[in-house]
């Protein structure tokens, strides 16, 4: 798993938080799945912005997935108002799932 | 680092309304249902010619209102998946399923009492207006998406053809009591029927199949290349064989064609294998399995219109048996077990971002395969392979028992689709 961020004390509790939202299609959650590339948060703004990523950029469940990282996001930050920003560049892989992520996809 | 969103933000992909894509599913389940009630009181007309009355009424049953409605139903949701957008307009979606609901028991009516009056000329008038409803829909969907795709172009060529299809076959029905075409319907048959099969449902499950295979399989396996070539023979061997139809109508050369067709179906075969050896995750589910079969039997009609070709070519007497179950291998084959499994891969996606959407983030809740019934499923699997099994050596041998044992099996499997169906669709709202 690698997230960047520009805040490791938060850092943390928010991929805490973005455990509780899975793909509903595999079963496994955004963190172990390696769909999270950054967490930004802006102290002034009060804003955290999740850079991510899919699956599948023609993922249907895209848009079930990525509100729910906001609202999850919010409910653990709620001074903060959080954003995705979607991206396909760097695509996701293979290799970007946890270890955890891999042995329960291996079952 | 990362590139923003811009133009290929998937939060633009707007699911289509799960109530316009409800009711093509529903209409579809019931239309099995009836039709495998057709199949059971109708197992003498197998002994007869193709052009049976109540073959024609099972053919168009299975044909427009359980395969074209529900691969119409899955693809107004897939739309935005396979444009990268919207859906044009859930209204003309709407308009679709009424015509089309409307059209087909009346042009089935028809067929049944082999009366080509009113009620089949406003059938097929009604499904023509259906399928251009869908076709401008969707025409109009890619044209404001970005970018050039495969997928969609694999759909709107299979729409392109479907549309063709359904006018020559109201055509058809016009010719019984006018004559539009210089040759009695019968002659037009193959063409109709061809059409229709390769030009609608091969080219369209292609396109849907070789994106949701991989994706539901969590394959990292991707081939555009290899979707192209499909995508030329297919159109390639199709429009051979209308040319042939017209200019030199000779079995042997229907060999040609056929061979583009078989290396076609050769190849989508290859790319399913290869997103199967190189998925992520190791488990494959039962609905999934039954996805993978029907790719696998596409195999038997082909082979079996190969050998029809090949007794045509050593004697022209047409081996009607060889060509009904020729039918029957497609519409109860092939399309009814990727209908059969695809069903519980989409219809539960559907109905739990209807419920579960706002839910998302919140912890654990039921995942979308947690809407029907495996044990449902199972059985459903179990009776579908022995029923299809023993209707099919019933009608090469003539052999009432086995239709008739056969037509209860898949009646029974078409109670168990319904069953699961409508579990999915009543689902409400419940812990994990």
């Amino acid at each position: 798993m690698n997230v960047s961020t520009n805040n490791n004390s938060k850092c943390p509790p928010a991929l805490t938080a973005l455990e509780n939202v899975y793909d509903p299609e595999i079963g496994l959650n955004v963190v172990d799945l390696g769909l999270i590339y950054a967490l930004d948060f802006n102290e002034e703004e009060h804003r955290i912005t999740c850079t991510m990523t899919l699956t599948t950029q023609f993922c249907p469940m895209g848009e079930s997935i990525t509100d729910g990282v906001k609202q999850s996001l919010q409910s653990a930050f709620p001074d903060y108002s959080a954003e995705v920003n979607l991206t396909f560049d760097p695509a996701w892989s293979y290799e970007r799932i946890s270890e955890a992520g891999r042995d329960y996809l291996n079952r | 680092m990362f590139i923003s969103p811009g133009n290929t933000s998937a939060a633009s992909i707007k699911t289509t309304s799960h109530k316009v894509v409800i009711p093509f599913y529903l209409y579809a389940s019931f239309t099995f249902l009836a039709a495998t009630i057709l199949l059971f009181t109708s197992g003498s007309a197998f002994f007869n010619h193709y052009f049976h009355p109540h073959l024609l009424a099972l053919t168009h049953l299975m044909a427009l209102g359980w395969g074209t409605m529900i691969i119409l139903g899955a693809s107004h949701q897939l739309v935005p998946v396979l444009t990268e957008g919207k859906l044009y307009s859930e209204k003309l979606a709407y308009a679709s399923f009424i015509l089309a609901a409307t059209g087909i028991p009346l042009l089935v009516y028809g067929f049944y009492v082999f009366d080509m009056g009113e009620p089949a000329k406003w059938g097929g008038r009604l499904v023509v207006l259906a399928i251009l409803s869908y076709l401008i829909n969707l025409g109009v969907s890619i044209s404001k998406s970005k970018g050039e795709n495969i997928h969609a172009l694999f759909v709107f060529t299979a729409a392109l053809w479907l549309f063709l299809t359904a006018f020559l076959g109201l055509a058809l029905v016009y010719n019984f009591t006018l004559p539009v075409l210089p040759k009695d319907s019968l002659h037009y048959l193959p063409l109709h029927a061809h059409a229709g099969i390769i030009g609608w449902f091969l080219l369209l499950v292609i396109g849907i199949a070789s994106r949701l295979i991989p994706m539901f399989l969590i394959s990292k396996y991707a081939n555009v290349r290899l979707l192209w070539w499909i995508y030329y023979l297919i159109n390639a061997a199709l429009i051979c064989y209308v040319l042939v139809f017209y200019f030199y109508n000779q079995a042997a050369v229907l060999f040609i064609p056929g061979t583009a067709l078989f290396a076609a179906i050769a190849l989508f075969i290859y790319y399913c294998y290869k997103a199967l050896r190189q998925r992520i995750r190791k488990q494959v589910d039962e609905q999934m399995k039954i996805s993978l079969l029907s790719v696998l039997m596409i195999l038997l009609p082909v082979v079996s219109v190969l050998v029809i070709i090949a007794l045509l070519v050593m004697e022209p007497e047409e081996k009607t048996s060889l060509v009904i179950s020729y039918g029957f291998l497609i519409f109860f084959g092939w399309i009814t077990a990727l209908i059969l499994g695809m069903t519980f891969k989409t219809l539960p996606f559907i109905v739990w971002n209807k419920i579960y959407h706002q839910r998302s983030g919140t912890g654990r809740i039921l995942n979308p395969k947690d809407l029907f019934s495996p044990v449902i499923f199972k059985a459903m699997s179990i009776t579908y392979i022995s029923g299809f099994a023993l209707f099919v050596p019933g009608i090469l041998i003539a052999q009432k028992m086995l239709l008739n044992s056969g037509a209860i099996l898949l009646i029974i499997t078409a109670i168990l689709y319904n069953w699961n169906v409508i579990k999915i669709i009543n689902h409400k709202l419940s812990p994990a």
